[in-house]
Protein backbone atom coordinates (compact mmCIF):
# COMPACT_ATOMS: atom_id res chain seq x y z
CA UNK A 1 0.00 0.00 0.00
CA UNK A 2 1.73 3.63 -0.97
CA UNK A 3 2.36 5.97 1.74
CA UNK A 4 -0.74 8.17 0.48
CA UNK A 5 -3.22 5.41 1.11
CA UNK A 6 -1.99 4.81 4.57
CA UNK A 7 -2.24 8.82 5.19
CA UNK A 8 -5.73 9.12 3.20
CA UNK A 9 -6.98 6.14 5.55
CA UNK A 10 -5.09 7.65 8.89
CA UNK A 11 -7.60 10.93 8.95
CA UNK A 12 -10.78 8.57 9.27
CA UNK A 13 -9.03 5.82 11.54
CA UNK A 14 -8.39 9.22 13.90
CA UNK A 15 -11.89 10.21 13.49
CA UNK A 16 -13.32 6.84 14.42
CA UNK A 17 -11.10 6.92 17.53
CA UNK A 18 -11.84 10.50 18.44
CA UNK A 19 -15.47 9.68 18.73
CA UNK A 20 -14.67 6.77 21.19
CA UNK A 21 -12.58 8.97 23.15
CA UNK A 22 -15.13 11.60 23.56
CA UNK A 23 -17.99 9.54 23.89
CA UNK A 24 -17.71 9.19 27.29
CA UNK A 25 -18.08 12.89 28.02
CA UNK A 26 -21.26 13.34 26.20
CA UNK A 27 -24.66 11.41 26.38
CA UNK A 28 -25.71 11.91 22.95
CA UNK A 29 -24.65 10.86 19.31
CA UNK A 30 -24.51 14.81 17.71
CA UNK A 31 -22.89 15.70 20.58
CA UNK A 32 -20.20 13.09 20.71
CA UNK A 33 -19.72 13.67 16.75
CA UNK A 34 -18.97 17.20 17.02
CA UNK A 35 -16.45 16.90 20.17
CA UNK A 36 -15.20 14.14 17.68
CA UNK A 37 -14.74 16.26 14.97
CA UNK A 38 -12.69 19.15 16.82
CA UNK A 39 -10.89 16.63 18.61
CA UNK A 40 -9.65 15.18 15.35
CA UNK A 41 -8.52 18.29 14.01
CA UNK A 42 -6.35 19.25 16.93
CA UNK A 43 -4.62 15.54 16.92
CA UNK A 44 -3.87 16.19 13.06
CA UNK A 45 -2.40 19.27 13.92
CA UNK A 46 -0.25 17.61 16.69
CA UNK A 47 0.16 14.85 13.96
CA UNK A 48 2.11 17.36 11.39
CA UNK A 49 3.88 18.97 14.23
CA UNK A 50 5.40 15.63 15.36
CA UNK A 51 5.88 14.51 11.75
CA UNK A 52 7.75 17.99 10.92
CA UNK A 53 9.40 17.86 14.54
CA UNK A 54 11.29 14.18 12.91
CA UNK A 55 11.92 15.95 9.94
CA UNK A 56 13.42 18.25 11.46
CA UNK A 57 15.94 15.92 13.98
CA UNK A 58 16.84 13.44 11.11
CA UNK A 59 17.91 17.10 9.23
CA UNK A 60 19.92 17.90 12.32
CA UNK A 61 21.80 14.32 12.78
CA UNK A 62 21.00 12.43 9.80
CA UNK A 63 21.52 15.35 7.15
CA UNK A 64 19.87 15.22 4.00
CA UNK B 1 -33.93 7.74 34.48
CA UNK B 2 -33.70 6.12 38.15
CA UNK B 3 -31.49 8.53 40.72
CA UNK B 4 -29.37 8.05 43.25
CA UNK B 5 -31.21 8.15 46.62
CA UNK B 6 -28.61 6.93 48.91
CA UNK B 7 -24.78 7.82 49.05
CA UNK B 8 -25.47 9.44 52.47
CA UNK B 9 -24.51 5.92 54.11
CA UNK B 10 -20.88 6.55 53.20
CA UNK B 11 -18.99 9.79 52.59
CA UNK B 12 -16.81 8.58 50.24
CA UNK B 13 -18.69 6.88 47.20
CA UNK B 14 -15.44 7.75 44.51
CA UNK B 15 -13.50 5.46 46.75
CA UNK B 16 -12.66 2.18 45.26
CA UNK B 17 -13.80 -1.65 47.45
CA UNK B 18 -9.81 -2.23 48.23
CA UNK B 19 -7.70 -5.31 47.50
CA UNK B 20 -10.13 -8.00 49.15
CA UNK B 21 -12.82 -7.92 46.67
CA UNK B 22 -10.54 -6.99 43.68
CA UNK B 23 -8.53 -10.31 44.35
CA UNK B 24 -11.80 -12.45 45.06
CA UNK B 25 -12.95 -11.52 41.54
CA UNK B 26 -10.38 -13.95 40.03
CA UNK B 27 -12.14 -16.96 41.48
CA UNK B 28 -15.95 -16.23 39.48
CA UNK B 29 -19.03 -16.83 41.60
CA UNK B 30 -16.89 -15.69 44.96
CA UNK B 31 -18.00 -12.36 45.26
CA UNK B 32 -21.70 -13.22 44.49
CA UNK B 33 -21.11 -16.25 47.24
CA UNK B 34 -19.42 -13.56 49.77
CA UNK B 35 -22.66 -11.48 49.15
CA UNK B 36 -24.80 -14.40 50.22
CA UNK B 37 -25.52 -15.17 46.62
CA UNK B 38 -25.46 -18.40 46.18
CA UNK B 39 -27.40 -19.62 43.73
CA UNK B 40 -25.99 -16.70 41.35
CA UNK B 41 -22.23 -17.99 42.23
CA UNK B 42 -23.08 -21.80 41.35
CA UNK B 43 -24.41 -20.05 38.15
CA UNK B 44 -21.38 -18.13 37.72
CA UNK B 45 -18.55 -20.60 38.59
CA UNK B 46 -19.88 -23.26 36.51
CA UNK B 47 -20.43 -20.84 33.48
CA UNK B 48 -16.99 -19.87 33.72
CA UNK B 49 -15.84 -23.20 34.59
CA UNK B 50 -17.61 -25.20 31.29
CA UNK B 51 -16.90 -21.92 28.77
CA UNK B 52 -13.14 -22.82 29.66
CA UNK B 53 -13.17 -26.50 29.36
CA UNK B 54 -15.03 -26.42 26.37
CA UNK B 55 -12.28 -24.68 24.55
CA UNK B 56 -9.56 -26.53 26.58
CA UNK B 57 -10.32 -29.75 25.28
CA UNK B 58 -9.57 -28.02 21.98
CA UNK B 59 -6.27 -26.03 22.59
CA UNK B 60 -5.09 -28.14 25.73
CA UNK B 61 -1.07 -27.03 26.15
CA UNK B 62 -1.36 -24.36 22.89
CA UNK B 63 -2.21 -22.21 25.54
CA UNK B 64 1.24 -22.18 27.10
CA UNK B 65 2.23 -21.22 23.51
CA UNK B 66 -0.01 -18.32 23.65
CA UNK B 67 1.04 -16.62 26.87
CA UNK B 68 2.28 -13.49 26.90
CA UNK B 69 5.48 -15.29 27.84
CA UNK B 70 5.74 -18.47 26.81
CA UNK B 71 7.65 -20.67 30.00
CA UNK B 72 9.75 -22.48 27.90
CA UNK B 73 13.49 -24.10 28.48
CA UNK B 74 14.83 -20.38 27.07
CA UNK B 75 13.08 -18.86 30.16
CA UNK B 76 13.53 -18.13 33.96
CA UNK B 77 13.28 -21.59 36.10
CA UNK B 78 10.88 -19.80 38.12
CA UNK B 79 8.38 -18.98 35.14
CA UNK B 80 8.47 -22.67 34.55
CA UNK B 81 7.33 -23.63 38.14
CA UNK B 82 4.48 -21.27 38.00
CA UNK B 83 3.24 -21.87 34.57
CA UNK B 84 2.51 -25.39 36.17
CA UNK B 85 -0.02 -24.06 38.35
CA UNK B 86 -1.63 -21.82 35.67
CA UNK B 87 0.59 -18.69 36.11
CA UNK B 88 1.92 -17.75 32.44
CA UNK B 89 0.64 -14.85 31.49
CA UNK B 90 -2.22 -16.15 29.69
CA UNK B 91 -4.53 -14.08 28.84
CA UNK B 92 -7.42 -13.36 29.20
CA UNK B 93 -7.44 -16.43 30.86
CA UNK B 94 -5.99 -15.89 33.90
CA UNK B 95 -8.67 -13.61 34.79
CA UNK B 96 -10.68 -17.14 35.50
CA UNK B 97 -8.00 -18.44 37.99
CA UNK B 98 -9.56 -21.91 39.20
CA UNK B 99 -10.15 -23.26 35.77
CA UNK B 100 -6.70 -21.71 33.73
CA UNK B 101 -5.07 -23.66 36.83
CA UNK B 102 -6.60 -27.07 36.91
CA UNK B 103 -6.26 -27.08 32.85
CA UNK B 104 -2.16 -26.00 33.18
CA UNK B 105 -1.70 -28.83 36.04
CA UNK B 106 -3.77 -31.57 33.55
CA UNK B 107 -1.15 -30.49 30.68
CA UNK B 108 1.62 -28.95 31.34
CA UNK B 109 4.76 -31.15 30.16
CA UNK B 110 8.00 -29.22 30.58
CA UNK B 111 9.92 -31.71 28.53
CA UNK B 112 11.52 -31.17 25.05
CA UNK B 113 8.38 -33.35 23.52
CA UNK B 114 6.36 -31.39 25.38
CA UNK B 115 7.51 -28.37 24.34
CA UNK B 116 6.81 -28.92 20.51
CA UNK B 117 3.30 -30.10 21.35
CA UNK B 118 2.69 -26.13 22.84
CA UNK B 119 3.66 -25.65 18.96
CA UNK B 120 1.70 -27.88 17.08
CA UNK B 121 -1.14 -26.32 15.40
CA UNK B 122 -4.64 -28.25 16.07
CA UNK B 123 -7.94 -28.48 14.04
CA UNK B 124 -10.80 -25.51 15.58
CA UNK B 125 -8.24 -24.16 17.58
CA UNK B 126 -8.97 -20.66 16.69
CA UNK B 127 -12.40 -21.20 17.64
CA UNK B 128 -11.24 -23.25 20.76
CA UNK B 129 -8.76 -20.58 22.01
CA UNK B 130 -11.58 -18.30 21.29
CA UNK B 131 -13.54 -20.08 23.98
CA UNK B 132 -11.21 -20.35 26.91
CA UNK B 133 -10.78 -16.61 26.26
CA UNK B 134 -14.20 -15.35 26.42
CA UNK B 135 -14.45 -17.33 29.59
CA UNK B 136 -11.87 -15.20 31.54
CA UNK B 137 -13.80 -12.66 30.13
CA UNK B 138 -16.94 -13.80 31.32
CA UNK B 139 -15.43 -14.32 34.90
CA UNK B 140 -14.37 -10.32 34.26
CA UNK B 141 -18.13 -9.67 33.74
CA UNK B 142 -19.01 -12.22 36.70
CA UNK B 143 -16.33 -10.04 39.00
CA UNK B 144 -17.80 -6.68 38.00
CA UNK B 145 -21.44 -7.88 38.60
CA UNK B 146 -19.98 -8.54 42.41
CA UNK B 147 -18.22 -5.31 42.37
CA UNK B 148 -21.49 -3.45 41.74
CA UNK B 149 -23.54 -5.30 44.49
CA UNK B 150 -21.07 -4.54 46.97
CA UNK B 151 -20.76 -0.98 45.77
CA UNK B 152 -24.51 -0.94 46.16
CA UNK B 153 -24.70 -2.43 49.38
CA UNK B 154 -21.65 0.03 50.49
CA UNK B 155 -23.03 3.45 49.31
CA UNK B 156 -26.69 3.01 48.27
CA UNK B 157 -28.40 3.47 51.89
CA UNK B 158 -30.80 1.51 53.03
CA UNK B 159 -32.88 1.38 50.25
CA UNK B 160 -30.82 2.03 47.00
CA UNK B 161 -32.14 3.03 43.67
CA UNK B 162 -32.83 -0.12 41.04
CA UNK B 163 -29.92 1.08 38.12
CA UNK B 164 -31.52 1.51 34.94
CA UNK B 165 -29.31 -1.59 33.80
CA UNK B 166 -26.93 -3.81 35.29
CA UNK B 167 -23.61 -2.08 34.69
CA UNK B 168 -21.57 -5.66 34.32
CA UNK B 169 -24.56 -6.96 31.68
CA UNK B 170 -23.86 -3.43 29.91
CA UNK B 171 -20.39 -3.77 29.69
CA UNK B 172 -20.83 -7.70 28.57
CA UNK B 173 -23.34 -6.79 25.81
CA UNK B 174 -20.60 -4.05 24.94
CA UNK B 175 -17.89 -7.04 24.74
CA UNK B 176 -19.58 -9.12 22.51
CA UNK B 177 -21.58 -5.98 20.43
CA UNK B 178 -19.69 -2.63 21.04
CA UNK B 179 -22.89 0.23 21.46
CA UNK B 180 -25.37 -2.64 22.87
CA UNK B 181 -24.56 -1.64 26.16
CA UNK B 182 -25.41 1.63 25.76
CA UNK B 183 -28.35 1.07 23.96
CA UNK B 184 -29.61 -0.97 27.01
CA UNK B 185 -28.48 1.79 29.42
CA UNK B 186 -30.47 3.95 27.92
CA UNK B 187 -28.16 5.61 24.80
CA UNK B 188 -28.92 3.83 21.87
CA UNK B 189 -28.14 7.01 19.60
CA UNK B 190 -24.51 6.94 21.14
CA UNK B 191 -24.36 3.61 21.00
CA UNK B 192 -25.13 2.95 17.56
CA UNK B 193 -22.13 5.80 17.19
CA UNK B 194 -19.87 3.98 19.41
CA UNK B 195 -20.60 0.76 17.86
CA UNK B 196 -20.31 1.79 14.45
CA UNK B 197 -16.82 2.95 15.26
CA UNK B 198 -15.16 0.15 16.68
CA UNK B 199 -16.58 -2.15 13.88
CA UNK B 200 -15.89 -0.12 10.61
CA UNK B 201 -11.90 -0.40 12.60
CA UNK B 202 -11.81 -3.90 13.00
CA UNK B 203 -13.54 -4.76 9.67
CA UNK B 204 -11.11 -2.30 7.80
CA UNK B 205 -8.28 -4.16 9.71
CA UNK B 206 -9.64 -7.56 9.02
CA UNK B 207 -9.75 -6.03 4.71
CA UNK B 208 -6.53 -4.74 5.00
CA UNK B 209 -5.01 -7.90 6.14
CA UNK B 210 -7.19 -10.16 3.76
CA UNK B 211 -8.52 -11.71 7.38
CA UNK B 212 -5.74 -12.65 8.28
CA UNK B 213 -5.22 -9.60 11.09
CA UNK B 214 -7.25 -12.01 14.02
CA UNK B 215 -5.04 -15.19 14.50
CA UNK B 216 -4.42 -16.25 18.43
CA UNK B 217 -1.95 -19.31 16.41
CA UNK B 218 0.06 -16.64 14.82
CA UNK B 219 0.05 -13.00 16.87
CA UNK B 220 -0.96 -14.41 20.10
CA UNK B 221 0.18 -11.10 21.81
CA UNK B 222 -1.86 -9.12 19.47
CA UNK B 223 -5.11 -10.64 20.18
CA UNK B 224 -5.17 -10.40 23.37
CA UNK B 225 -6.25 -6.58 22.62
CA UNK B 226 -8.06 -7.71 19.77
CA UNK B 227 -10.24 -9.93 21.89
CA UNK B 228 -11.42 -7.39 23.65
CA UNK B 229 -14.44 -6.99 21.14
CA UNK B 230 -15.43 -10.35 21.45
CA UNK B 231 -17.91 -10.55 18.60
CA UNK B 232 -14.86 -9.68 16.48
CA UNK B 233 -12.60 -12.08 17.49
CA UNK B 234 -15.56 -14.71 17.54
CA UNK B 235 -16.66 -13.54 14.15
CA UNK B 236 -12.31 -14.15 13.45
CA UNK B 237 -12.38 -17.46 15.36
CA UNK B 238 -15.24 -18.87 12.79
CA UNK B 239 -14.84 -17.18 9.63
CA UNK B 240 -11.15 -15.61 9.03
CA UNK B 241 -8.90 -17.37 11.43
CA UNK B 242 -9.27 -20.70 9.80
CA UNK B 243 -8.01 -19.37 6.41
CA UNK B 244 -5.09 -20.64 4.62
CA UNK B 245 -2.80 -18.12 4.30
CA UNK B 246 -0.56 -19.04 1.48
CA UNK B 247 1.89 -15.31 1.74
CA UNK B 248 1.83 -12.88 4.16
CA UNK B 249 -0.66 -9.84 2.84
CA UNK B 250 1.29 -6.73 1.82
CA UNK B 251 -0.54 -4.75 4.41
CA UNK B 252 -0.89 -7.43 7.31
CA UNK B 253 0.99 -5.17 9.71
CA UNK B 254 -1.24 -2.23 8.99
CA UNK B 255 -4.80 -4.60 9.38
CA UNK B 256 -3.29 -6.55 12.78
CA UNK B 257 -2.54 -2.97 14.40
CA UNK B 258 -6.09 -1.54 13.55
CA UNK B 259 -7.68 -4.60 15.14
CA UNK B 260 -5.62 -4.10 17.99
CA UNK B 261 -6.85 -0.74 18.08
CA UNK B 262 -10.61 -1.23 17.38
CA UNK B 263 -9.82 -4.09 20.85
CA UNK B 264 -8.92 -1.13 22.67
CA UNK B 265 -11.01 1.20 21.82
CA UNK B 266 -14.23 -1.53 22.58
CA UNK B 267 -12.60 -1.52 26.09
CA UNK B 268 -13.09 2.28 26.62
CA UNK B 269 -16.66 1.24 25.20
CA UNK B 270 -17.25 -1.08 27.90
CA UNK B 271 -16.27 0.83 30.61
CA UNK B 272 -18.03 3.88 29.39
CA UNK B 273 -21.27 1.67 29.33
CA UNK B 274 -20.38 0.13 32.87
CA UNK B 275 -20.05 3.77 33.63
CA UNK B 276 -23.63 4.86 32.12
CA UNK B 277 -25.60 2.42 33.90
CA UNK B 278 -23.58 3.23 36.91
CA UNK B 279 -24.29 7.01 36.45
CA UNK B 280 -28.08 5.72 37.19
CA UNK B 281 -27.78 5.28 40.84
CA UNK B 282 -24.85 7.34 41.39
CA UNK B 283 -24.59 10.34 39.56
CA UNK B 284 -21.55 12.34 38.44
CA UNK B 285 -21.39 15.21 40.77
CA UNK B 286 -22.00 13.24 43.75
CA UNK B 287 -19.16 11.04 43.17
CA UNK B 288 -17.06 14.18 42.12
CA UNK B 289 -17.83 16.15 45.44
CA UNK B 290 -17.87 13.09 47.56
CA UNK B 291 -13.99 12.76 45.96
CA UNK B 292 -12.99 16.46 46.93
Amino acid sequence: MSLLLRIAVYIPVLFLIAVVVTGQHHTTARDTARAAAVRTVRWLIWSVVLVVSMFVLELLFIGW
Amino acid sequence: MATGSGSSSNTHPGLGLGWGPFLLGFVPGLLQYQLGQKRRAAVAFASCFVLFFAGWIIVRERLFYWALMTPDGTGSSFLRVVARFGFPLTLPELLNLPANALGAILCFDGSASGERLWRMPRPFEHLGGFLTGASGMLAAFWSAAGHWELRLRRDGGEAPAAPIANPALCAGLSWLVPGLGHARAGQKGKGLLLGAAVAIVFAMGLLFAHGHAVDRANASVWWMGQNLFGGGSLFAALVTGPMRMESAPPNLDVGVVWCTVAGLMNLVVMVDAFTVAERSVFPLKQRQEAVA
